[in-house]
């Protein structure tokens, strides 16, 4: 079973359970039409980082504060900020779904947020990989949103890489990115390798969450 | 000067925002703002593109609208005048273009920024910007057709200006949002531009190909301003590294291919125009040509009527059908949206959408129905109403160049319709009957056909955006009826070389086998020059008259759609169930959604509906129900089994009317996803489960204010509402939401859920129950009405 494929059923709750037949096939013909309308689209560069006290980091203009990130940060003195989106039609073929087949668009749903996060991880990759050249290493990547690090932010990420024009991507008044499969983030970049889990669910201290990896 | 405009080569002036950067301006500060810090900067770099000899400059009003620019120090119109005088501080030589970009949202319903809003936006810059002296109105940089038609509108109701367009091509010749060439081009033909283009995401190369196929569609002059070669990064900054030589030498071939104006975009500076100047001067441009194709276009796809037959699905229409006027009673969209999907799929061009009941608001309707259709199908839509402000509502709101059905030869209908199909733009079907009726025969209906393209053609709407149905008639009552039709229909492609339609099934009123009539009929009438039609594609008949037609005249290659459409033996008739084994229940439990609705099927015609519902639906779900709270099963297949145990309802509710058992009397719930929050799954799914356990879910949808749902709460006293919100961001709303719900509903309860919420935070926001997954609401909702 490929990734992605495990990653849908873990979204879909199933934990340790074996996933039935006709789940699989939903997820199977799901996949194939989500790889078959999205459009795929990102930007990233690379910001300095200026880290002020305790909590407080400074991302070009941008002050965060944020304990959880500024652990994630530790060392770093550049970041990259990063963007990505499957697009609108991922959202209207979703939507489309709804209207037809609860079952399906569930499974769809979980589909399509197992597409975005691979396409962050290949993305993910090519920056290490790039990086790695110039003998620097990166640290796993944070989203507005995560811990403490205020989903407020997404508004700045959204202006620093001009996302709309550049790849389709913005974001509401409640601060929810559209296309809704869609990620910004940040990833340090450090001098030194760091034994950093870059699977954040690993080490989650919480043990009841039916999400739970592994 | 703009008299010249598709007459002799035009310059437009380079970048600004990469020039800015270089001069200080900081990632995401406003550049609008230095049109009143740093104006000599702001005029230097005009001064710089007028001396490298551009004929027109762009303010540096890109973000210049009250969506982007706002929480300054400086009002809107004070940074726009400013601006314009910036240029004109330049020379009085130059052509003064007020720039508009977007407002860098996405539009409702994919994103939340409302068409009026937008159109709003730029409404209100427009105005300051010819206040202000501005001579034309350039709109750039769009990513989104949706977005361009607010734009294009708010400039050309509000001003007397000139309206130029251009918009961002990926490599494949796509928008961000899927539109392709064709589609862009009519679009903005449709709504009158003066000029149309492309700017911005490529270098000149790449463009290239985008441009010839610009040109294949459009008859207006075309303007290209690219960057200086693709972006790249190094460093951590964007760089563009075509240098102003190879830029100009670039430009030159461009011209050879058909723009009549040229500039640059990101990456350019006052060099790449001066080179691109001295190469291209004097050049001849390619004068654009007239084309004459009919084109009909959605957010994302344009179909010709013209080429291979067209099919306009009439399945969303209320006429005969007490079922679809039940839903629009009930505001059902669902059940529109499923005939959408179904013709859809079932292989139409076109949606004709008639949403006309006398007891319906038919223009809120209509709008609604035309939005909800374009945020599920990328097909063009016909609309189609006798209602001018329905009509022109749902043309407002239209994201593409819609098919309007219909004007007749009626001096008043040509009155009222014309003049919207030259503001918004469209293909409007021209019925051949006018103030006496219909014409017994062909001549007489050929004559009205005539005078409908005259008449349009003094609106500036050319013969290629009239439709002609010279109307069927039924042959029992008018035994001449077809022969006339079909002559008639020679006859106007004969005389005017128009594009037809007609609506096919008319013919058969009255007559036994009606689909083989029709589909005949429409066969000769295809061979006729029956260039679209409105049917059911749902027809077996029809379609296979529609396959095997192409699949004769050459317009299926290899034969391949009639393969793949015809190729097999109908299964319709096998009615029975392959596994014999199989009952009610485990139909249900295990989600077989074909195989529950064939043995309800079955088992009607020997049980009472309610004691099947007692004794296999409501067992069935329960112990789904119960596996889904065990941990045995999951979600996907609690759902599945929810829509098998739906089909299966849907039969008994049928048989329950057919034998005249009025149905239960059903508990009202209101479900909401609330204002500002747009996923609206969680309420989706819990909305499918209380459907199955006979509750009546008032779905009021998603972003939905907290003033609506009070409102509809109180009108249908409802005793339980249950809200959903995902994000932090929008709980607050929920809270909201639930003290008017309080202070003005005392009596009803509510239930709520969503990805951030928990127990406390349900507590804290004072709501009657948190449902931590879609069955606990169900049983809350149980309960709830058991108790009283």
């Amino acid at each position: 079973m490929d990734v992605r494929t495990k990653e849908t059923i873990r979204y879909l709750g199933y934990g340790k359970h074996a996933v039935d037949e006709k789940t699989l096939q939903s997820i199977e013909e799901s996949f194939e039409e989500l790889v078959r309308i999205a459009e795929k689209k990102s930007i990233s560069q690379i910001f300095d980082l200026c880290v002020k006290d305790e909590n407080q980091l400074v991302i070009e203009n941008i002050e965060i504060f944020s304990r959880n990130l500024r652990t994630n940060l530790r060392d770093c003195k550049q970041v990259v900020l990063f963007a990505a989106t499957l697009g609108t039609d991922v959202d209207r073929l979703i939507r489309k779904t709804q209207v037809v087949d609860m079952a399906k668009t569930v499974v769809m749903q979980a589909c399509a947020a197992a597409l975005l996060e691979e396409f962050c991880d290949e993305l993910q990759n090519e920056v290490a990989e790039q990086l790695q050249k110039q003998g620097k290493y990166i640290r796993p990547r944070f989203s507005p949103g995560y811990g403490d690090f205020s989903i407020l932010h997404q508004k700045d990420f959204i202006s620093l890489l001009d996302t709309p024009k550049m790849i389709g991507l913005s974001m509401t008044e409640s601060y929810m990115l559209t296309p809704t499969k869609s990620v910004t983030a940040v990833i340090g970049i450090s001098e030194t390798q760091t034994d950093c889990d870059s699977n954040a669910c690993e080490n989650c201290k919480k043990t009841d969450c039916k999400y739970k990896r592994g | 000067m703009l008299r010249k405009l598709g007459k002799e080569l035009l310059f437009f002036d380079g970048g600004m925002g990469t020039l800015l950067q270089k001069e200080g301006l900081l990632p995401g500060e406003l550049p609008e703002n230095w049109n009143i810090e740093k104006r000599e900067i702001i005029q230097n770099i005009h001064r710089a593109y007028y001396e490298a000899g551009s004929h027109i400059l762009l303010t540096n009003t890109f973000g210049a609208n009250r969506i982007k620019y706002h929480g300054t120090p400086y009002s809107l119109q004070a940074v726009i005048e400013a601006a314009v005088k910036n240029v004109e501080s330049v020379s009085e030589d130059v052509i003064v273009a007020f720039d508009m970009g977007p407002t860098g949202k996405l539009l409702k319903p994919m994103g939340d920024l409302s068409f009026e809003d937008a159109y709003e936006a730029f409404k209100e810059a427009a105005i300051y910007g010819e206040q202000a002296g501005a001579q034309m109105i350039h709109i750039e940089t769009m990513s989104d057709t949706y977005e361009l038609k607010a734009a294009v509108l708010a400039a050309k109701e509000n001003t007397n200006l000139p309206v130029t367009a251009t918009v961002i091509f990926d490599e494949h010749g796509k928008l961000l949002t899927g539109a392709d060439v064709a589609t862009v081009v009519a679009l903005l033909e449709g709504l009158r531009v003066d000029a149309l283009g492309i700017n911005c995401g490529m270098g000149p190369e790449q463009m290239l190909p985008i441009l010839k196929e610009i040109r294949k569609y459009t008859s207006l002059p075309i303007i290209v301003k690219p960057n200086a070669g693709l972006p790249k990064q190094k460093d951590g900054n964007t760089y563009y590294d075509v240098l102003p030589n190879a830029f100009a030498e670039a430009l030159c071939e461009i011209v050879k291919c058909g723009a009549c104006v040229i500039g640059g975009c990101c990456g350019t500076t006052p060099e790449h125009i001066q080179a691109m100047v001295e190469k291209c001067k004097g050049m001849e441009i390619v004068k654009p040509t007239y084309k004459t194709a009919t084109l009909v276009s959605s957010y994302g796809k344009t179909v010709e009527i013209g080429q291979a037959p067209i099919i306009i699905g009439e399945r969303i229409n209320p006429t005969g059908k007490s079922k679809f006027k039940q839903a629009l009673k009930e505001h059902d969209l669902d059940y529109i949206l499923k005939e959408a999907i179904m013709q859809q799929d079932k292989g139409a061009h076109i949606l004709d959408v008639n949403v006309g009941l006398p007891d319906i608001d038919e223009v809120s309707m209509m709008k609604e129905a035309v939005t909800e259709i374009q945020s599920i199908v990328n097909l063009p839509l016909q609309i189609d109403t006798v209602n001018v402000e329905a009509l022109e509502a749902a043309m407002r709101i239209y994201n593409g160049k819609p098919m309007v059905n219909s004007v007749s030869g009626k001096q008043e209908s040509m009155d009222a319709v014309f003049p919207l199909i030259q503001k918004y733009g469209g293909v409007v079907v021209g019925l051949t009957l006018d103030e006496n009726g219909i014409p017994n025969t062909a001549e007489g209906r050929v004559a009205i056909a005539g005078r409908i393209i005259e008449e349009a053609k003094k609106y500036g709407i050319d013969k290629k955006d009239v439709v002609i149905d010279v109307l069927t008639m039924t042959i029992s009552s008018e035994p001449d009826g077809a022969k006339v039709t079909l002559d008639a229909l020679k006859k106007v492609r004969e005389i005017y070389g128009v594009q037809t339609v007609l609506g096919v099934s008319n013919v058969s009123f009255g007559l036994p086998n009606r689909p083989i009539i029709n589909s005949n009929f429409y066969t000769m009438a295809m061979q006729g020059g029956l260039t679209s039609a409105i049917i059911n594609p749902a027809s077996e008949a029809m379609m296979n008259a529609y396959y095997s037609y192409c699949a004769l005249m050459g317009y299926d290659e290899n034969c391949g759609q009639y393969i793949a459409n015809c190729g097999h033996v109908s299964e319709t008739n096998q009615t029975t169930v392959g596994k014999n084994d199989l009952n009610l229940n485990t139909a249900i439990e295990r989600g077989l959604k074909e195989e529950a609705y064939l043995i309800v099927k079955e088992l009607v015609r020997e049980q009472n509906p309610m004691d099947i519902i007692q004794e296999c639906l409501i067992p069935a779900l329960d112990k789904v129900g119960k596996g889904f709270e065990n941990g045995t099963v999951f979600l996907p297949q609690l759902l599945m089994s929810a829509e098998a145990a739906k089909q299966a309802f849907e039969v008994l509710k049928e048989q329950m009317s057919a034998e005249g058992d009025s149905e239960v009397k059903k508990e009202k719930i209101i479900l909401a996803t609330v204002k500002g929050d747009i996923h609206d799954i969680g309420k989706n799914i819990v909305k499918v489960l209380l459907e199955n356990y006979s509750f009546h879910v008032i779905d009021l949808g998603k972003d939905v204010e907290p003033e609506v749902i009070v409102e509809q709460a109180i009108k249908h006293g409802v005793r339980l509402v249950g809200l959903s919100a995902l994000m932090t961001t929008t709980v607050i709303n929920m809270e909201k939401t639930i003290k008017l719900l309080r202070n003005q509903l005392p009596t009803c309860k509510v239930m709520v859920g969503g990805a951030v919420l928990n127990q406390e935070y349900a507590d804290m926001i004072d709501a009657d129950f948190y449902g931590k997954d879609a069955m606990q609401s169900v049983y809350y909702a149980q309960s709830l009405f058991k108790a009283n």
